[in-house]
């Protein structure tokens, strides 16, 4: 019978580093961490969580230092004491990314917009309110469950929806819009849009953003925002349209905007343009 | 990369490799230049090479990497690919410390190809694995306290299950 040998031991360090890194999939890499000290202290030295959550999110690059700033949870028991302080920051690097890897591998994709924060203009509040824009329905009581835009003399005047997340940590793939069709209108008009683009960041500082203010110009003084998509075409269509994303997005801080840009509908009874919007729907695992 | 090889047997330019136990052998030009470590060597020395010795390989570990070196001297055809795959992952099915053997030695020879075999080798064979189970697969001792042990595993409840 083959007598095991712990390639640890035995081979050069960057041997072993390429052996692990091969490893993909987060726990493998949680349960390799269990395994002894050595192999612990192996994986904590040498970032290996930190590697697998920056190979699959390069935009942590950017972000890395917020992790453990906002969303660690400081003094877990770490596993043996007395140790310098150079270990001490890997070690909590390591529990961080460790927890985030392991949130990504929970593949549930579902909604993820949690409450409407906010929205750049509002025509008629509360009857044309972002807050339409998440009911699921076309119609409520009788009456056209839509957001709408004020009016504009200028095409290019461009409007956002901001949006909560259910979660601090959330992955995003896709993210769908459904321009609104005023079907009570001369035409039945579709107030679309020419371009949506989506950002996602988080709270400035870490007040907690009252919805009594929706009508309320841009709270984008509020946000930092993390990432920021290519400008997707939109079609005149009342239709969901879905725009998947390059590749997922990790959105840490729980906020995401979508920007409308560039008017195409002008309504008859007062020569303006304004975008209106049914529904949003994203994806996320 | 050459593409136009004309048939194996046409560069059948032999020459010899001396292992860490002074074990000499004759292998064909093509196979040995699969090492980028003995290609450098042999462009260096030129055509008056004696004997090329490679002090960290030995007898038995060189057999091994020259086998891979023989089988992979020629670019595979698509027809050949499948059947390639197959007596690869035969080659890789080895005891444990002849597999480190020849991973130190595909690392020193610079052998890209084979060094990406083994790694993925060993890798698979923590893939998918409990944590005892990879102690027992590689021989390892548990030194956590059981109290250490259960609050790692807390960290990580989600990977345990």
């Amino acid at each position: 019978m083959d007598a095991g040998m712990d390639f640890l031991n035995f081979l050069e360090t960057d041997m072993s580093m390429k052996i692990l890194t091969s490893l993909e999939d987060a726990a493998d890499l949680a349960r390799i961490s269990s395994v002894s000290h050595t192999w612990r202290q192996f994986v904590v030295e040498n970032s290996f969580w930190k590697r697998l959550c920056l190979r699959r999110f390069p935009q942590l690059v950017k972000v890395a230092r917020i992790v453990e700033v906002n969303n660690y949870e400081v003094n877990e028991p770490s596993v043996g004491s007395s140790k310098s302080k150079e270990w001490e920051t890997l070690e909590r690097e390591h529990r961080a990314y460790a927890k985030l890897g392991g949130r990504c591998t929970s593949f549930a994709v579902e909604d993820c917009i949690s409450e409407a924060i906010s929205a750049s203009s509002t025509d008629n509040f509360p009857e044309e309110s972002i807050l339409h824009t998440l009911e699921p329905k076309d119609v409520v009581g009788r009456r056209a469950s839509y957001w709408s835009s004020k009016g504009q003399s200028d095409p290019s005047v461009p409007e956002t929806l901001t949006y909560s997340l259910v979660s601090d940590f959330c992955i995003i793939t896709e993210i769908s819009v459904k321009p609104f069709k005023a079907y009570f209108q001369p035409g039945s008009p579709i107030y679309s849009a020419r371009y949506v683009r989506f950002r996602v960041g988080h709270p400035k500082i870490n007040l907690s953003l009252e919805i009594d203010s929706l009508d309320e110009s841009s709270h984008d003084d509020k946000f930092i925002w993390t990432y920021t998509s290519q400008k997707f075409r939109m079609t005149q269509e009342n239709i969901l349209q879905k725009f998947k994303l390059p590749e997922p997005i990790l959105c840490i801080g729980g906020i995401l905007q979508i920007e409308l840009l560039g008017r195409v509908q002008k309504q008859e009874m007062d020569g303006l343009f304004y975008i209106c919007v049914m529904e949003h729907v994203s994806g996320f695992s | 990369m050459a593409s136009s090889t004309s048939g194996s047997s046409s560069s059948s330019k032999v020459v010899k490799i001396r292992s860490s136990d002074n074990e000499n052998f004759e292998v064909e030009e093509a196979a040995a230049a699969r090492s980028e470590t003995i290609k450098k060597l042999l462009e260096d020395v030129g055509d008056d090479a004696d004997v090329i010795p490679l002090p960290n390989v030995d007898a038995k570990t060189l057999v091994k990497v020259m086998e891979w070196c023989k089988k992979h001297m020629d670019d595979v055809d698509e027809l050949n690919k499948e059947e390639m795959k197959t007596w690869d992952a035969e080659f890789v099915d080895m005891d444990q410390s002849c597999l480190y053997n020849v991973l130190l030695a595909a690392n020193f020879l610079n052998i890209k190809e084979l060094l990406d075999q083994l790694t993925q080798k060993v890798a698979d064979m923590i893939k998918g694995k409990s944590p005892e189970e990879i102690r027992a697969t590689f021989n390892i001792k548990n030194d956590f306290t059981p109290e250490e042990e259960a609050e790692i595993r807390k960290q990580n409840a989600w990977a345990f299950e």
